[in-house]
């Protein structure tokens, strides 16, 4: 029945296809009379290409899967109502699709609902952590200890929180982006109120050695929060096998919603925060606030279907990322992995070219959405820090492009990013004389650059 | 409780896997029109050997209810299509 209610409603829609959008009718404020025109092509920013590129970009965010859209669409159409109204339907059906959604995200990283707090992102959820704890627990601890290449909210609020008096220490790391384990254990005093170390790298996709650092928490009794942002729904993550006591996770990376993510707060034994947003005493006080009931319960569905498909995702992003290195490398010399290439996650694939110059090469890849740094530092001309904290040269730094992979890539798009990746590096070796030098066999480091 | 429910005879599930996939090249977007027809293929061809009879109806209402998630979607995706479709669907 409803089938052919559906089927009315497409052969309609069909015939509305030439409405054009809000963006559109501003340009054109005729809308029925403007034809398609496909082979026009989209021209912004200087910049004209044929259709729209293809999407490699999976750490910067990831597009909505069509189920989670079908979760959150009646929350904003006919369910409407504010979670937190005790007296009426509209509230109570609400209510309930928090909590159904809650209990879901528990179960991808098993844990008790009771211990998820709904945030606005994995941004806020790191900083109720950090400054959080760090000012519930000031008298006692005054010392954190995390990571050089943490994201940026975690190590700006450490700085804000340097700035108020306390200790914190950067650990740096090795060449391939791991923590030390015994660096970290001679650095925790007596003292130390937090250690964060996020479990997938985002500029890189390293994974952290997240069960032994647990084992070293729990050893001297210190708090371990992480940013698993990254991590979520794409390695298994157990919060009791590692020992986490605050992990941060965001939505719109597992292909969900923007706009809304979570903190897991173990209950035994408690960890206390002090709420960064005060208000009603909503989410146990911790976070204050209507808690956005669309975007919760896309997050939601993102974690079930996580969950489910986690293994195929895996196994179909793994034989993409081999055909994706193999590709390059059979065809171009003088291609890096940045980052261990045993512990790292098979979705985010790094790569520096030598001899390259960075803005060029993405300049000749506008048909490829990639990103070269991570998209939060990519304001400033400065390489990444996370590279930098690698040890990597300031001119491979330059030149490095982060690959993303995800569940909706195909091999056809890894194929045309080989193909327009390996053109691009080739042409601009071909132009650079730095290039000649080193296949004449001189070795670049040794010159000396005349200085006028 | 309820009765037990019989299981699909080969036809329905047939007329299901060909639905799913009609269904999948109808999306606008080439990435979600691929992904759907892969991962209908791939979870048929997962569950073929599956003998277990409640195994077999659950994943056949399973798959009933990706249908009409799927068709849905496709409407809204028709909806707000973008006028200028992606690099991979035009001709190089």
């Amino acid at each position: 029945m409803a089938s052919k209610h559906l089927a009315a409603a497409f052969r309609r829609t069909s015939r509305l296809r030439t409405l054009s959008t809000a963006s559109t009718a501003a340009a054109h404020p005729l809308p029925s009379a403007e034809a398609y025109d496909d082979g026009d092509g989209i021209s912004m920013k200087g910049v004209k290409i044929a259709g729209r590129p293809l999407y490699l970009d999976m750490q910067a965010t990831s597009p909505l899967d069509p189920r989670v859209l079908d979760a959150m669409l009646p929350y904003n159409l006919s369910r409407y109502g504010n979670p937190h109204s005790r007296t009426h339907l509209y509230g109570w059906e609400s209510d309930a699709a928090v909590e159904a959604a809650r209990a879901q995200v528990a179960a991808l990283i098993n844990a008790s609902p009771k211990e998820i707090v709904f945030t606005s992102g994995a941004t806020e959820a790191n900083n109720i952590s950090v400054k959080g704890v760090m000012n519930f627990y000031k008298d006692k601890k005054r010392h954190i200890i995390t990571t050089q290449t943490e994201h940026k909210c975690v190590l700006d609020s450490c700085r804000h929180l340097q700035q108020q008096g306390f200790d914190v220490t950067y650990l740096p790391v090795g060449p391939d982006g791991l923590v030390d384990l015994d660096q970290l254990r001679s650095t925790v005093r007596s003292d130390t109120g937090l250690v964060s170390v996020m479990m997938v790298n985002n500029e890189i996709g390293v994974i952290q050695p997240m069960e032994e650092i647990g084992k070293i928490c729990k050893e001297f009794n210190v708090p371990l929060h992480t940013d698993a942002a990254q991590a979520l729904g794409k390695i298994p993550i157990d919060v009791e096998k590692m020992n986490v006591s605050l992990m941060s996770l965001s939505g719109h990376k597992i292909y969900g919603p923007k706009g809304v993510g979570a903190l897991y707060m173990r209950r035994r034994p408690r960890i206390r925060v002090e709420p960064q947003m005060n208000g009603g005493g909503q989410e146990r006080g911790i976070r204050s606030g209507t808690v956005p009931t669309p975007l919760v319960v896309g997050m939601g569905a993102a974690c079930e279907l996580a969950m489910r498909e986690m293994e195929y995702d895996e196994r179909w992003i793994n034989k993409l990322q081999e055909r994706l290195l193999s590709g390059i490398t059979a065809r171009l010399d003088g291609v890096v992995v940045n980052g261990s290439t045993e512990r790292r996650y098979v979705g985010n694939l790094n790569l520096s070219f030598a001899y390259v110059e960075g803005e060029s090469l993405l300049m000749g890849l506008k048909e490829v959405a990639v990103s070269s740094g991570s998209a939060c530092t990519s304001a400033s001309l400065e390489p990444s820090y996370v590279l930098r904290a690698l040890g990597v040269d300031e001119d491979m730094a330059h030149t490095s492009i982060r690959f993303g992979i995800g569940r909706f890539t195909t091999e056809a798009e890894i194929d045309r990013a080989i193909e327009l990746t390996v053109n691009q590096v080739e042409k601009l070796r071909e132009m650079s004389p730095l290039y000649e030098m080193v296949k004449e066999g001189i070795d670049i480091k040794s010159i000396q650059w005349a200085q006028h | 409780m309820t009765s037990a429910v019989p299981p699909p005879v080969r036809s329905e599930v047939l007329l299901l896997f060909r639905s799913l996939l009609r269904t999948s090249r109808e999306f606008a977007d080439y990435n979600i029109r691929e992904y759907t027809k892969r991962r209908t293929i791939d979870a048929f061809r997962q569950n073929r050997d599956l003998s277990d009879p409640s195994a077999v109806v659950a994943a056949f209402s399973d798959g009933k209810s990706q249908l009409e998630v799927a068709r849905r979607q496709v409407i809204v995706h028709s909806l707000y299509a973008p006028k200028v479709k992606s690099v991979m669907e035009i001709k190089h």
